[in-house]
């Protein structure tokens, strides 16, 4: 962020420091770097959490033990913890995430060529659920405020328990059966065409939709509720300007806030949702790995999907900080 | 506690997740038994069969009978998953708990570790966990169990947190009680609840998580299954057989609800505080109906005098309580006039602020307003909303709120905020507007008012926030200020400047003034008129210089009660017995006779009217059978306060 | 020997200093007042007192001897502002009453003692058995006093105790305190921002700002003829003086 206005930086100015914005930058940037130290030692660790000789374990029980020896080594898993922590460290930042054991090919090529198709059906998955449920929200919220619609706001409730209630993956079967086998409009594995994208991203997405429209409602009203929208009444200003300029961004912040964990969740999400339509990403590979017990594979996999959600949660809480000028003072 | 529960049960939700989840409870037990060879039957002439009347959902690769295998399945599933959710609420109470119990510096480590694994969502670290313990049911059992800990940990954290700072918890450790025990009699006991609730919902996410990583090969693995297992074999054949997906799947759907629903319906049940929120029964309709006590007193519009300002009329407010319609102001009618300063004078409950609402007609969804006359400059307030009349309201009539840090918009700047009225109702271009709102910021002696307009609410301190307040009234031409509580949340100091600066407004322009307050010494030093209200009426009206020879017994108990700074040092304090009354259940008669030491039989029974009772000032009114009559001395050991009766 | 010294008493929380340098003295049965606008730390003040918040210079001694903050026995006591945040909301009066007072005796001993307590904040002794949702706020806050002096206290800080009640019901409280202190001899830190309250329960007043003490003295001096700007400041601003008339 500094990098970039190397004037500041030269003549530093003493309030420089204070600005909000800055404070927010280098507070939130703290936090992910600490975020991010965690995620690579953990996935670091989880090799060496699993009980008894990884190496034996992924090469089974019957192969000659000179080959397990010397695979061991090729691995490093010979060398000191602390050795290979660094290893693993400095390979991180060059870029090399070890070599499958099942392939002997890098990682990082396996990576590379599975990410797109995750990323892309991740962030329409996101972009869907955002754009069903904060207008389907803010509707029910006015529909449904203090005195009004009350078997409106049991049927939605109902309904958006029940959305949210059923995995994505079974959503992903039903949808399957409907579409793919009975009516046969749709393909129900790869993504090889626009159409392969549709059933994936509706699954993925109806389930948080409903989470985020119930709590965007919610927030609606109680926003509608608050002091300061009673306050634009006094002003005599016209419902929809009430509705639109004041209660909206606030409800939408409030729900931004809770909602931040649950889109972040939609990435862990395609890890199933991959399974079910057969999607050449990420999620397919990851529950191979873990079967065949590869664990370098499974070990950068971990990282990718742990680096896609710090990075949500970054892009939550820069929206937060834009759309309401409190949330940049809060401390964690 | 009993009745909330029973009542959570008798709504339609509530008693079809408790029917469901008892129904499944009983499937989990019996099922094995019943069908427990049936489902391991393998018949080899019907492998993979589709439904039919002998196998109603088909049969697997081996022939067994998928039905009987879903029913079978339940008990392993449920037990799967009530072991996951077991670890997950211990290590979570655990992690959640132990910033409370460890103090300070390694309370604050555990904090910021469980902040940084519950961002990473639940499955991700089941799959994690999943790795590290290995492929199959105990594997996925702690995987599932510890995945959920981050977030039950941060749940029990937030609400312990919220607990540990009530009083209660630290008067118990000025007694010297340790933390440990202070968890466990004050703070658990009150969390219980939402930890409950969310155990439950808790189970029914970790049911369909398991089905999940069984889904996934991750979790049962044969020859034993779970309903993700059968899944997972179904998914296999489904071009063949689809109901060997759909059973299990729907079986896993049903129960991952049920139990979902019943926690839901339980936190909806518990969520709602019970006999406080007085909702509304139908919208407000402006003037379409009459007040059942109307009576029309038939005043001529000519014998009014022609600077009133306000008048109200026979005002009712009525809004929709727990059992039935509750009137929290019971027949209001007075009048201000140009330049006069109104004090409504009122403890929690009396309906001062509900009649403030009332008139300015800001009640909006919350009560119905009814009124025999409600007119602000001789226009009718009753009559439907127009955009003529928001403009005529927008620019003569200006509202302060009591809580100047809420009552702004916390994500748009003051200037913005400000200038809306202006846009709004003078059709002001937004150069202009923001030229008005620097000006009138000016006016109500912000500094810096240029600068001050490109502020946020949250940068103005508490006083400069209600005078920005009091600077948005004054956008327009205001003919009357409405003030509900306007200092309470303010220090004295900067209550006085408040007060002040209402009291120059009023001066400089013949602005009339409704200050509403529960402080009698505040509305005494700035208004020309009290008018003091108990239980939803007024029950004396009369000039502020009056207030020491105020005639309602309630007054002067009101007035006697604080002391102030001339107060006899040697006398005790005036109290009042007893409790305000309940809107919702307002005795017939005299509301205040209950509490009042002059109360007869006639005071249990007649309601007295509004009346001057003096013919010497025909402008001091009051409510009262016995106005003025002397007060039995108090007696000098205060009589022991009665135990208030069940609710 | 029981006064109450605090002694160059600092309270920092980060960069912020709560408290800063302040001497003040509540002798043996005597009720001090202490006053301030919100922010001044005259509650962070009490807060280090009875430890919870913790002191970052000076010390604050009970008879000469620091202020026990371990262990059962704690002769300071708290009365909080909010008396519906104060009591525990799932335990009965009785047991709320009984948790206070230092451990040991019988168990009919303890019960007369929670009745001989109720009955000298005028509660009925059958409220031992409700839980405080029962009880008005003004019954709540006695229940509090009540607490407090379970402990066998030998001095009481009163924390803004009248604040959070009704007009109707704080009379019957001040009216309480002052009887506490004239039979039991009770010393009283006591904490408001209303300065009117304070002259009828204080035999002495402080006045607080920014942290600091700004002025000290016999309450009928610092009120007629104060001696610093901001006790001025606040003494006018008290409503009420300007027009209302004495009462009779």
């Amino acid at each position: 962020m500094t990098a970039d206005m190397p004037a500041t930086l030269t003549v530093p100015s003493p309030r420089f420091w204070a600005r909000p914005w800055v404070r927010f930058g280098v507070r939130r940037l703290r936090r992910l770097l600490v975020s991010l130290w965690v995620l690579v030692t953990a996935s670091f660790a989880m090799i060496h959490l699993i009980p008894g000789d990884p190496v034996r374990g992924a090469l089974g029980p019957t192969a000659p033990a000179d080959l397990v020896e010397a695979r061991r080594h090729a691995l490093g898993l010979d060398d000191p913890l602390l050795t290979q922590y660094l290893h693993y460290l400095k390979g991180l930042l060059t870029g090399d995430l070890g070599t499958s054991l099942a392939s002997r090919l890098p990682v990082s090529g396996v990576v590379a060529q599975r990410l797109p198709a995750t990323l892309a059906l991740a962030v329409l998955a996101f972009l869907a659920a955002v754009v069903l449920a904060i207008p389907l929200g803010v509707v029910m919220g006015v529909l449904t405020r203090r005195g009004h619609g009350r078997r409106t706001e049991l049927a939605f409730t109902t309904t958006g328990i029940i959305m949210a209630t059923i995995p994505d993956f079974l959503i992903g079967v039903v949808l399957v059966y409907v579409f793919g086998i009975q009516l046969g409009w749709l393909p129900v594995a790869g993504d090889d065409t626009a159409a392969a994208y549709v059933l994936p991203v509706f699954s993925l997405a109806i389930g948080p939709a409903a989470i985020l429209a119930r709590i965007v409602r919610v927030e609606m009203v109680g926003v509608l509720e608050a002091d300061f929208v009673r306050t634009a009444r006094a002003k005599r200003l016209p419902a929809r300007t009430v509705y639109a300029g004041h209660a909206l961004p606030n409800a939408v912040t409030a729900a931004l806030t809770l909602g931040g964990l649950l889109l972040s969740a939609l990435v862990a999400g395609t890890v199933l949702v991959e399974n079910v339509f057969a999607w050449p990403g990420l999620g397919s590979t990851i529950v191979r790995s873990i079967l065949t017990k590869d664990y370098p594979v499974v070990q950068a996999i971990v990282l990718v999907y742990g680096v896609g959600v710090l990075i949500t949660n970054l892009v939550v809480d820069v929206a937060l900080a834009l759309l309401d000028p409190r949330s940049k003072i809060r401390e964690d | 506690m009993k009745g909330r529960w029973t009542r959570i049960v008798r709504t339609p939700l509530g008693l079809t997740a408790t029917v469901l989840v008892v129904a499944i409870a009983a499937l989990a037990v019996l099922g094995p038994v019943l069908w427990g060879s049936g489902a391991d039957a393998v018949d080899t002439d019907a492998i993979l069969s589709q439904p039919s009347a002998e196998h109603w959902a088909g049969t697997d690769n081996l022939g067994r009978d998928i039905l009987l295998r879903v029913l079978v399945a339940s008990r392993l599933s449920i037990t799967l998953a009530l072991l996951a959710i077991v670890i997950t609420v211990v290590a979570g109470l655990l992690l959640g708990s132990a910033p409370f119990v460890l103090g300070r510096r390694p309370g604050r480590l555990v904090a910021a570790v469980v902040n940084i694994a519950v961002a990473f969502p639940g499955l991700l670290l089941a799959l994690f966990f999943a790795v590290v313990f290995g492929v199959g049911a105990t594997g996925a059992v702690l995987a599932i169990g510890l995945a959920g800990a981050p977030a039950f940990g941060r749940l029990t954290q937030t609400l312990v947190a919220g607990v540990a700072e009530r009083d209660y918890v630290a008067a118990a450790r000025t007694m010297g009680i340790g933390r440990f025990r202070i968890l466990v009699r004050h703070v658990l006991p009150n969390i219980a609840e939402p930890l409950v609730v969310n155990a439950t919902v808790g189970a029914g996410t970790a049911l369909l998580s398991f089905a999940g990583l069984s889904f996934l090969g991750l979790g049962v693995q044969s020859p034993s299954y779970d309903w993700g297992r059968l899944l997972y074999d179904g998914i296999g054949t489904i071009y063949v057989n689809a109901a060997a997906a759909l059973v299990p799947g729907a079986a896993v759907l049903l129960a991952g609800l049920a139990f979902n629903l019943f926690g839901e319906s339980v936190a909806k049940g518990l969520g709602i505080p019970v006999g406080i929120g007085l909702r509304a029964a139908s919208p407000a309709r402006a003037g379409s109906a009459s007040g059942p006590e109307r009576t029309g007193q038939g005043e001529d519009p000519g014998d009014r005098p022609s600077d009133v300002v306000l008048d109200v009329r026979d005002l009712e407010v009525t809004v929709s309580g727990p059992s039935g319609p509750v009137r929290p102001v019971r027949g209001v009618s007075f009048d201000v006039r140009r330049g006069e300063a109104v004090g409504i004078v009122g403890e929690s409950g009396s309906g001062k602020s509900m009649t403030a609402l009332a008139i300015t007609r800001l009640l909006a969804d919350q009560g119905r307003v009814d009124a025999s006359r409600l007119d602000l400059l001789g226009n009718d307030l009753l009559a439907p909303d127009t955009p003529a009349r928001r403009r005529m309201l927008g620019t003569t009539l200006a509202m302060v709120f009591q809580d100047p840090m809420t009552a702004f918009n916390p994500t748009r700047r003051i200037g913005a905020q400000l200038a809306e009225v202006a846009t709004h109702h003078q059709g002001m271009s937004r150069r202009d507007a923001m030229a008005r709102v620097v000006d009138r910021l000016t006016a109500v002696r912000i500094p810096d008012a240029d600068t001050r307009v490109r502020q946020y609410p949250h940068e103005f301190s508490g006083g400069m926030r209600q005078r920005a307040m009091i600077g948005m009234g004054l956008m327009g031409t205001p003919a009357l200020i409405v003030a509900d509580e306007p200092t309470t949340a303010l220090d004295v100091t900067v209550q006085q400047q408040v007060l002040d600066l209402l009291t120059a407004i009023r001066e400089a322009d013949d602005v009339a003034l409704i200050l509403i307050s529960h402080d009698v010494t505040v509305v005494g030093e700035v208004c020309d008129r009290i008018l003091v209200m108990y239980a939803g009426r007024i029950v004396e009206d009369m000039p502020a210089a009056d207030l020491a020879a105020a005639r309602h017994p309630y007054t002067r108990a009101l007035v006697d009660a604080v002391p102030d700074m001339n107060t006899d040092l040697d006398e005790l304090l005036a109290t009042i017995p007893g409790r305000p009354v309940d809107p919702a259940d307002v005795p017939s008669g005299c509301a205040y006779a209950d509490r009042c030491p002059l109360a007869d039989a006639r005071c249990q029974a007649e309601d007295p009217p509004l009346a001057a009772d003096q013919a010497d000032s025909p402008r001091h009114r009051v409510a009262c059978w016995h106005a003025g009559e002397a007060l039995p001395a108090q007696p000098d050991d205060q009589s022991i306060d009665e135990l208030v009766e069940s609710p | 020997m029981s006064e109450l010294r605090f002694e160059d008493v600092t309270v920092r929380y980060g960069r912020t200093t709560a408290v800063d340098g302040v001497s003040l003295t509540v002798p043996e049965g005597a009720v001090v007042g202490l006053v301030g606008e919100s922010g001044s730390g005259k509650s962070t003040l009490a807060r280090a007192a009875v430890g919870l918040a913790p002191l970052t210079g000076g010390r604050i001694t009970l008879g000469g001897a620091p202020v026990p903050a371990r262990g059962r026995s704690r002769p300071l006591q708290m009365v909080f502002q909010d008396p519906y945040s104060s009591l525990d909301p799932r335990m009965t009066v009785g047991r709320c009453v009984a948790e206070a007072i230092p451990p040991g005796g019988s168990r009919a001993g303890r019960r007369a003692e929670v009745e001989r307590l109720l009955e000298l904040v005028h509660l009925n002794p059958a409220c031992a058995a409700v839980v405080p949702s029962r009880l008005s706020g003004g019954q709540r806050q006695r229940v509090a006093l009540a607490r407090a002096l379970a402990a066998r206290p030998r001095v009481i800080i009163a924390d803004e105790i009248t604040s959070a009640l009704d007009v109707s019901v704080q009379g019957a409280v001040l009216n309480l305190v002052r009887e506490l202190q004239r039979e039991l001899g009770l010393a009283m830190l006591f904490i408001s921002h209303n300065l009117a309250v304070v002259r009828y329960v204080a035999s002495h007043v402080a006045v607080m700002r920014h942290g600091r003490l700004v002025e000290q003295g016999p309450t009928t001096r610092v009120l007629t003829e104060p001696g610093h700007d901001f006790t001025r400041e606040l003494l006018a601003a008290v409503p009420g003086r300007t027009t209302r008339r004495s009462t009779p």
